[in-house]
């Protein structure tokens, strides 16, 4: 997170290393035999299965159906989210009204509601949808309030005294001053998007890397399995990275 | 009572507030002239910021009554602006100078093509065109205080409320803004009323000072301040006028505070 450190590429090196010391104790395991192949498929042959998968196997619109279910979701929650938030953050008595139900909603687990989607609206991509929905929309909706809540009192005496109206204090101060704290919380969004994006693809079998990965499991193709996977922690990482910078970059007047 | 013959524009009538139970300010009476400028002064705690903020509209009087060009105050009016001592928490840290100060032309409803012209008019009258493009973080105390000022000037309001301005800058900073501020009321022809707790400042300034008593603040003493203006750092300072109220007013803080 620190600027300015006196060797990035130092950093960056002792970094790759590290991933290099694991992917070698990983194939001392297997190359032990103390774990079934089948349950643990040597580095290479993982690999392998990675390369298949991309050149001529399915796993480019796996990626791609999964990552545009995750990105939909997200989205939307994020949207949803700041409107929300910034209805609730705007108004003091508002927030305390509903604290305790956010507070509530949010240490929710996401997937103990899939049940009643399906009941709802069955095994259908909207089900899916809606559960990204409300599942990643807590932490961006929260961060919203929470911007809203900080906002200064001098600037909120500032605002009065020019005479800003109520859409003009949101828009030019509230929003603003929660930027921060929306990107934040979008990040964090991202990564439960993720994460339900693969378990309703596993339970409503859409297309995706989600529903590969439980088939490759099934089917005893650990190489294929483990690709998936890796796979899938590199979309967490890329996205999840991708947004630090937008981070940093949107919050460039905050020292 | 007064030196300049204006009308008056700020009233306290007999003006009284309790905050959380407790009486901040008791029987306040006094009146501003137009194009005045009067120094509020006493111990920190006397309701000296509190009077600008019943003026500002920001709080409502408990008994009595403020009244700006007549009429009671009843609720922040586009006339008044207000000049924050932290200027660092007043400024938003996420705009520019410039953008800073398009605020006020924004919250006025001035159209986007007549505000660049105008942010940079206003920008070179308190020395800050060079640093338009800074955020508040880049810019310096007593530049952010300029910026404040600016933008309380970019309102276009007549009368202009100052809650020491300059008590966190170091002197020689303070002095050249104490001057660029009599320069700015004598330009606008604005009615100011500024609060510090600094008494020579306030002699430095001002038409009248109005001293307050602590505990709750009432007005201990208003004194007339018969010094030729413009007023000189150097000169003015040394002026008998000024040595023998600065005794005066200097004995009578004493006796505040003890």
């Amino acid at each position: 997170m620190r600027r300015g450190f006196n060797f990035p590429g130092l950093a960056f090196l002792q970094g790759l290393v590290g991933l290099a010391l694991f992917v070698w104790v990983w194939h001392l395991i297997v190359a032990s035999g103390a774990v079934p192949r089948a349950f643990l498929p040597s580095p290479e042959a993982t690999w392998n299965a990675f390369v298949r998968g991309v050149t001529i196997g399915d796993m480019r619109e796996q990626l791609l159906g999964t990552v545009l279910r995750m990105i939909n979701g997200w989205l939307l929650a994020s949207l949803v989210g700041i409107a929300l938030g910034s209805a609730i953050g705007i108004s003091e008595t508002l927030r305390n009204y509903l604290r305790p139900t956010l507070a509530f909603a949010r240490a929710l687990p996401a997937s103990a509601v899939v049940p009643v989607a399906i009941a709802l609206v069955g095994l259908t991509p909207g089900m899916v949808l809606g559960v990204i929905v409300f599942g990643s929309i807590w932490p961006t909706l929260l961060a919203t309030v929470q911007g809203f809540a900080m906002v200064d009192p001098r600037l909120v005496e500032v605002s009065r005294a020019l005479h800003l109206s109520r859409f003009d204090f949101i828009w030019k101060i509230g929003l603003p001053n929660a930027v921060p704290d929306i990107i934040t919380g979008m990040r964090l969004s991202l990564t439960v998007a993720l994460i339900l994006a693969i378990v309703g693809e596993m339970l409503a079998g859409q297309e995706g890397l989600g529903k590969a990965i439980l088939l490759a499991a099934r089917m005893f193709r650990a190489p294929d399995l483990y690709a998936g996977i890796v796979l899938l922690g590199l979309v967490g990482l890329v996205s999840s990275y991708g947004l630090l910078l937008v981070e940093r970059r949107v919050a460039r007047w905050r020292r | 009572m007064s030196g300049k013959s204006g009308s008056v524009v700020i009233e306290f009538r007999d003006v009284g507030l309790y905050l959380g139970g407790k009486e901040i300010t008791q029987n306040v009476e006094f009146n501003v002239r137009k194009g005045e400028f009067v120094c509020v002064i006493g111990a920190s705690g006397c309701g000296k910021t509190t009077l600008l903020r019943l003026v500002s509209g920001l709080y409502q009087p408990t008994t009595g009554s403020v009244h700006v060009d007549g009429k009671k105050v009843d609720g922040p009016s586009r006339d008044v602006a207000i000049v924050f001592q932290d200027y660092s928490r007043a400024l938003l840290p996420w705009r520019t100078a410039a953008g800073n100060v398009s605020l006020a032309l924004e919250a006025i409803g001035m159209p986007r093509a007549e505000r660049a012209d105008r942010i940079h008019a206003l920008l070179g009258k308190v020395g800050l065109a060079q640093h338009a493009a800074k955020y508040p973080s880049q810019l310096s105390g007593g530049m952010q205080q300029r910026l404040q000022i600016a933008r309380s000037l970019a309102q276009g309001a007549s009368i202009l409320l100052m809650d020491e301005p300059f008590g966190a800058l170091d002197a020689m900073t303070r002095q050249s803004l104490q001057d660029e501020v009599l320069e700015l009321a004598a330009d606008t022809g604005a009615t100011v009323l500024f609060v510090t707790h600094d008494l020579e400042e306030a002699l430095y300034l001002g038409d009248r000072v109005v001293a307050l008593y602590s505990n709750p603040g009432r007005i201990a003493r208003i004194v007339d301040i018969p010094l030729t203006r413009p007023r000189n750092q150097l000169s003015t300072r040394e002026e008998p006028d000024f040595l023998h109220l600065r005794r005066e007013l200097f004995g009578l803080m004493e006796e505040i505070h003890a």
